[in-house]
Formats: structure tokens, sequence, C-alpha cells
């Protein structure tokens, strides 16, 4: 128990701070417009035995020219950087004090950028009247090489309160999601807030009723089928999407298909209401994909369109083969020679009956002669003595 | 797998092993030996699988950072901070001399904790893609963590009591700057690469200390 003079005298030991660090820089992670100048310092602390002309600058990894240092004390380094450019990585530039043999002694984060641009290009829809899904785009076509926060904000107009979408990046990154709450048959207003260490910038409001962006899954059970043995023609089934079922809406859908080797889909606009349809004019003997989608309008009677859903997964079905196509390796001219055939059978049917000499002539030995065309000159010459034979004898 | 004469090892894994073929003896036991055998397995093979996912994070994270913490030959100071995250490096006698419930117990509090530091950075980081692959490492870390605590269960040793709570331990005080957190992150990842280095070793030394013997022998009995 040291007596009281003791302990006035003695001064308060310094607890052994297990957080001294070498130097300090200043301004520690500061955040600066793109362009603008800096003066940053290094004070080596006094538990070191470090002098200024012992410290030297990094900027991300980068020595930066002595020419830049000033000392402003016997353990004091500045640095003047002009004209700073955007920030290298979001996470800050590494502006960092050395020692001379380039050990670490402190480091700060410099955060050089804009600020952020209003979002633009808000689009919103609803997946049966159940949620709310909303994109849209950022303002800047450049960067703003900070972190920039985006914050979907909505409310039903004339209610008042402010609610915050929570789902980001369902469809994409610049999106969210709102899964419950919605209210129908009341416009909503919409916007979207862009922050960043530089300021805040909020996009115009958008209006809508969700029954007015209303999409659905896209229809069921497409089935495409041939049309007997027209081979020109294809069936299409589908059935109307269920989750829609029990509102009053009229659907419209379109068709699309294309040939299996090529990536041109064909579009038909007009099916209307129906949930089937007949393509034509299609290349026989040929398989065919084809896609259905749905759009919901006139949910409730509202006026609008509503959003075509996505495309149902392709079904294929081929048409008919044409009859003439069919088989046979027959080589090319193959109806003219069944024409040549059927005259030549009669001719020697003919001959037989009116000639001597010709009974060896038919058609076997046209059909013969047909073979031997192919092969050797002699063989060809015996059959056209048979038959200058025979037509002597029918002289 | 031999059997060497008057190896105190192989004695004790041929009685078990006839000791496992005896009707009378309840399956639990041998099928408990084939659980710690296929749980040390499992989990090495999950270290070096940690390993792998680890080098294109931290490669990604580190470019994130901006150089020089991508710079392959950066050495910052580990200051004289509270030391939050275990250190895997450790006297080769000490490592060679532990018990299988120490070494056990090291791996799973060690890994409980980083996890705990990771999620942490996963609430923190700024880009989409970083936050992907982090949330996908952390559940592997996870795994990890659980694979161990099974390792552990089937061979009778009580788990370490975990930091269950809160993600900064008491006496660990945040980063004062950014700077410092983005060198506390650095060495985050480094010590998670030395851990899933010096695990991959200790279940290679535990994987041939449960004797996968006992189940050859007995699959061998059965005709499979």
């Amino acid at each position: 128990m040291l007596p009281p003079l003791l302990l006035l005298l003695c001064p308060r030991l310094p607890r052994a701070d297990p957080l001294s660090y070498p130097a300090v820089i200043s301004p520690q992670d500061p955040t600066l417009l793109i362009g603008s100048s800096l003066v940053a310092t290094c004070t080596v602390s006094p538990d070191f035995p470090l002098k200024a002309e012992d410290l030297y600058w990094t900027l991300n990894g980068r020595r930066l020219p002595a020419a830049s240092y000033a000392a402003l004390g016997p353990s004091t380094l500045s640095v003047a950087l002009a004209r700073l450019n955007g920030s290298r990585q979001q996470s800050g530039d590494n502006l960092v004090c050395h020692s001379r043999d380039g050990g670490i002694l402190a480091g700060s984060c410099l955060y050089v950028g804009l600020p952020p641009e209003k979002p633009v290009n808000i689009t919103c829809w609803s997946k049966n009247m159940k949620d709310l899904t909303c994109k849209w785009a950022p303002g800047t076509e450049g960067e703003t090489f900070l972190h920039t926060n985006y914050t979907l904000k909505y409310k039903r107009r004339w209610y008042g309160q402010d609610n915050t979408c929570q789902e980001y990046h369902t469809a994409g990154t610049y999106s969210c999601h709102i899964p419950k709450d919605l209210a129908l048959f009341t416009p909503y207003e919409i916007w979207v807030e862009a922050s960043n260490r530089l300021g805040v910038a909020v996009s115009d409001v958008v209006m809508l009723d969700i029954l007015d962006v209303v999409t659905t899954d896209p229809p069921s059970d497409v089935h495409v089928s041939r049309v007997g043995d027209l081979e020109d023609q294809l069936s299409v089934r589908w059935s109307s999407p269920p989750a829609l079922k029990d509102f009053l809406f009229q659907a419209k859908y379109q068709i699309q298909y294309r040939v299996e080797d090529s990536s041109e889909w064909k579009v038909v606009d007009d099916v209307g209401n129906q949930t089937s349809c007949r393509l034509a004019g299609l290349r026989p003997g040929t398989v065919y994909f084809v896609q259905v989608r749905c759009n919901p309008f006139s949910i409730y009677g509202s006026k609008k369109a509503g959003i075509w859903s996505d495309w149902s997964n392709p079904t294929a079905a081929s048409t008919p083969r044409s009859e003439r196509a069919a088989g046979g390796c027959d080589p090319k001219g193959g109806e003219q020679n069944t024409t040549l055939r059927r005259e030549l059978k009669q001719f020697f049917g003919w001959v037989k009956k009116h000639a001597y000499g010709c009974s060896n002539l038919g058609i076997k030995l046209y059909d013969q002669w047909r073979v031997w065309l192919q092969k050797s000159h002699k063989a060809r010459n015996q059959v056209l003595e048979n038959f200058a034979d025979c037509l002597n004898g029918f002289n | 797998m031999e059997l060497r004469a008057g190896d105190s090892w192989g004695i004790f894994t041929f009685l078990c092993a006839a000791l496992c073929n005896l009707p009378a003896l309840p399956a639990l036991n041998c099928s408990e030996e084939l659980g710690a055998g296929q749980s040390i397995q499992q989990t090495y093979d999950l270290t070096r699988y940690l390993e792998h996912q680890l080098r294109t994070l931290a490669g990604t994270y580190l470019n994130y950072l901006g150089p020089p913490f991508n710079e392959p030959d950066f050495n910052p100071p580990r200051l004289a901070r509270a030391e939050r995250v275990p250190s895997a490096t450790v006297d080769l006698d000490l490592w060679r001399g532990l018990t299988d419930n120490a070494r056990l117990a090291a791996n799973y509090r060690a890994y409980s904790r980083l996890l705990c530091y990771l999620r942490v950075l996963d609430g923190q980081v700024g880009t989409a893609e970083l936050r992907h692959r982090l949330a996908h490492f952390c559940a592997s870390l996870q795994g990890l963590v659980l694979s161990i605590g099974g390792v552990m269960s089937s061979l009778g040793y009580p788990l370490p009591a975990g930091p269950a709570g809160p993600p900064a331990p008491p006496g660990a005080p945040a980063a004062p700057n950014d700077f410092l957190k983005k060198m506390d992150d650095f060495w985050l990842l480094k010590e998670l690469q030395t851990w899933l280095w010096r695990s991959a070793k200790d279940f290679n030394r535990l994987k041939k200390k449960v004797p996968p013997a006992v189940v050859t022998l007995r699959l061998e009995a059965r005709g499979f």
C-alpha cells in the first residue's frame, strides 16, 4: 500500500497497449471526388526509432516519386497526390507508408469516385398477381468507382407508409422481389435510391397497379401432332395456365416454331384466345420444334395488355414424308425410267407376237443392256448384235 | 495392409477382426469403428476439397483488396493485436505428441472460430460475386466442422465448448481503420490456408491410427 504522496507523484504507467501501431496516416480512409488532390502525412510513433528520411510511400503497390514528398517534422513525411483517378478497386486504393527496408508502417484506403446518378428504366411484373419483381438500370454509363447500394422502395398511393424491398438480385444484379402483402386495385408508387460514399440519387417515381403488369406461367401440356397424312401441317394443342383460371381474364397466345437445324423462329401471332392451332405450309419429312406463350391481358377488365409469359419448353414433332421421296435407291430420273420401261415392255410384247427370231428379246434383255452399259464395250456389242439379228428377222 | 508379427497394432487389429466375426458380438461396436474410419477419410477428403476451393476464393478476394495484397510476395507485419485468429503453426514435436483427442479438438476449435470470422466478412464485402463465393465456402467449412464433430463423437470424445455466440469473440476489437481491416482479412485467409494444409496431415495421421484393417477383414469374411 503506497503512501498517498507517492501515488500522486508516480505517473500513471501506460498500459501495455496491444494496439500500438508503428505509424499513423492522416487522413485515414478519406472519400474524394475524381480529379481532386490530396496531401497525406505519415507520422511515426515515438516508440519507433525512424526518421522522416527513412520513409517512403506506395499507392496500390507502386512507389510514389520522392519529388512529391516533404518532411513536415523529424518523424513526419507527407506526400502530395494530384488529380486523382477513380479508385482501382471498390475496396479503396491502398496508400501505404513504408520504412526504408520495405516494411509496412501504416496504410490508408482512398475512396475516389463520383456520386451516383438516378437509376432509370424501372420495369416491374407480377407473377399471377402474387408478388412483384422490379428491375432497373444504374444511371451512369460509366461507373462511379465506388460501391453503390440500391434500395427499392414502394408505397400505396394515398396511404403514406414507405416500404423497403428486401430480396435483391432475383432477376439480375439490379432487381428486387416483393413476395407478399401487395394489394390489388390500388396504384403503387415505386422508386429506387442509389447511394454511395459521395451521395444519394433517387430515381423518378413509377406508378402502377399490380393488375396492369401481370404475367403468368407458360401454357402447359403442349402437344404437337400430325394432321392425318398431310405432309405440310402440324396441329398444336395446349392448356391455358392453371394459376389464373379463377380470375377473369382473356388470354392471348403466341406460337413460335423452327426447323430442327435452324435457329430462325417463325412466329404465329394471331392465335387469339383458342388453345389449339394448325401450322401449315411446312416442309414434309422435317422435324419441327414448337413453343407457346401466354399473355393474360384484361385481367379483371384491366385495359392494359399483360406481360408475355416465358415460352413453354420446346415440343418436337415431324411432318410425314412425301410418298415419292419414300425409299428407293433409284438413280435420278427414276420417273422417266418408269414410263420408258412401260413402253419398252409393250414394244417387246408386240415384237414377240409379230416377229420371228426375237425370242430372246424382252424386257429382261433391256435390263441386262442397262447393266452392261456400265461394263465392257464388248459385252455391249454382243447385245447390239442380238438386237440387230432380231431386226433382220423382223424384216 | 499387412499385419507384422509382434506389431502391437497388428495383433490388436487381428483380435478385433476375430471378435467382430463372432455372431455373439453386437455389430454396433465394429460398425462404430467402421464409422470412424470412414468419417476420418471423408474429413480428410473435405480438407483437400476446401484447400482447392480456397485457392480460387483467396485469389478473388485478394484482387478485391487490391495491390499490394494480391502480390505473391506480400508479407505484412502481424501487428501485436489480440490474437483473434487461432494459429496453425505449432512445434513439430508438440504436434507429433498430440493425443487423438487433442488433435481433433484443436481442429474443431480452429475451424469453428475461422467460420465465425468468415461469416462476418461475408456481411461486409462489396461485390455480389465475392459474396456468393464466400457463402459457398462458408457452407463447405460448416460441413468440415460437422465432419470433425462426427469423428470425435464416433471415437467417444466430447466436443469442445465452441464459440457459439457472437461473431466477434470478446477481447478482439474490430479493426480501427479500413486498411488494418484489409490486413486482418489477409491474415484470416493465410491462416485458413495453413490450417487446411495442417489438417490434411492431422487426418492422415489419424487415418493410420484407426485401423481400417478391421474393415477389410470383416468385409472379406462376409464374402464381399
